[in-house]
């Protein structure tokens, strides 16, 4: 065998081996890759309870359009409105229900585990600032003869006025 | 005397023949303004405890459903805790409303891949519904303790594909809360979810196994 053509084959089993590192590295990146961190995120939209519920009653389509995305990894809210409840979901995580009074409907916001002792600082009637991911939006169903809440994820207390 | 005081047409000779002392005339006169008042309170009471009777339902913010699918290459599962559910107590109608985007799942590129317009195409179908009805309504007591079977019927939508389905379901009863559960399989492909090629046709089941556990409240 030249010289010629063993460079070429060393070359080559470089080339190769290089390309099975960075596909192995991508996958593993991939499979490996972190849950969204949302409160290390950018918050998209300040806005008010009363504000993205009204949003959503007057254009459905619209307001989907504006803040689910086709991967989930919808916008970031940062929310002002008054607490109604803090209750406890099946997986254990607090959730906070903010609703102005007058309003068709309001936010249920999933704590993240991590934020329970904020959520559990909230009392009704105080008024409070929470980051999350939105998840859907408020509709009227007409099966269940109800406005359906609008839903936000990971969430955490931003500010609250005590 | 019903005539003189709501006849249009009453006449000169009505009232003379009704010509009665003013004091007695005015006493049953408001006799009979009384009674009216009060028939008109009973009827409305009536029918406002009517109407609440027959709009008379359990409402639940507090659920869970569950995915599960099993391969040879994998397991995978994605839990929501986000939905909303109603059973209508008198005529046995339970509707889930199920938000998609709030499924999770323990890896982060299986919840990208959930969403995406492939799969589940979440930011287009944003919610799942389930709108049922209780066949067997007649031999659940909601207002005695106890564990009832169920058997719900009705039409499944997911990802804007409507199918019909019937499931067994467990209502418990206890202490003046009612939970209800159910486990049954979803084929995705009725959904129009396939996999034509690539890691999802081999490690996604063709039939996927649903958990629903709801807790409801007296609305």
């Amino acid at each position: 065998m030249s010289n010629k053509k063993k460079k070429i084959i060393k070359i080559g089993a470089i080339v190769i081996a290089a390309g099975l590192i960075v596909g192995i590295s991508v996958a593993l990146y991939l499979w490996n890759l972190p849950h969204r961190d949302v409160q290390g995120t950018a918050t998209d939209y300040e806005l008010t309870t009363s504000e993205l519920v009204t949003e959503y009653i007057n254009d459905w389509d619209n307001a989907n359009a504006k803040y689910l995305a086709e991967d989930g990894r919808s916008k970031v809210l940062e929310v002002t409105g008054t607490v109604v409840r803090v209750t406890e979901n099946f997986n254990g995580q607090k959730v906070v229900f903010m609703r102005e009074e007058g309003d068709k409907a309001g936010i249920n916001f999933t704590f993240l585990p991590e934020a329970s002792s904020n959520a559990e600082k909230l009392n009704p009637g105080q008024v409070a600032t929470l980051k999350g991911v939105i998840r859907s939006g408020v509709y009227f169903d007409k099966d269940l003869e109800m406005f359906v809440h609008a839903v936000v994820d990971n969430a955490d207390l931003v500010a609250d006025n005590q | 005397m019903k005539r003189a005081f709501f006849s249009k047409s009453t006449s000169r000779h009505d009232i003379n023949i009704m010509r009665v002392p003013s004091d007695k005339l005015k006493t049953n006169y408001f006799r009979m303004k009384t009674n009216l008042k009060q028939t008109i309170i009973l009827s409305t009471l009536f029918l406002l405890s009517v109407t609440a009777f027959s709009q008379e339902r359990l409402v639940s913010n507090n659920t869970h459903i569950r995915f599960f699918s099993s391969t040879p290459a994998e397991d995978i599962e994605s839990n929501n805790y986000a939905s909303t559910s109603t059973i209508n107590l008198q005529n046995g109608n339970v509707v889930f409303s199920v938000p998609m985007q709030s499924f999770e799942f323990k890896k982060s590129l299986m919840q990208r891949h959930f969403n995406q317009e492939k799969f589940l195409h979440t930011s287009e179908f944003p919610t799942a519904r389930l709108v049922a009805k209780i066949t067997n309504l007649s031999e659940i007591d909601f207002s005695k303790d106890g564990e009832y079977d169920a058997v719900v019927e009705g039409d499944l939508t997911i990802r804007g594909v409507t199918n019909s389905i019937k499931e067994p379901g467990t209502i418990t009863v206890k202490g003046g809360k009612v939970d209800a559960t159910s486990k049954f399989f979803v084929t995705l492909a009725d959904y129009d979810v396939t996999f034509s090629g690539g890691k999802p046709s081999t490690n996604i089941a063709d039939k996927v196994e649903v958990t629903v556990h709801a807790e409801y409240i007296k609305e």
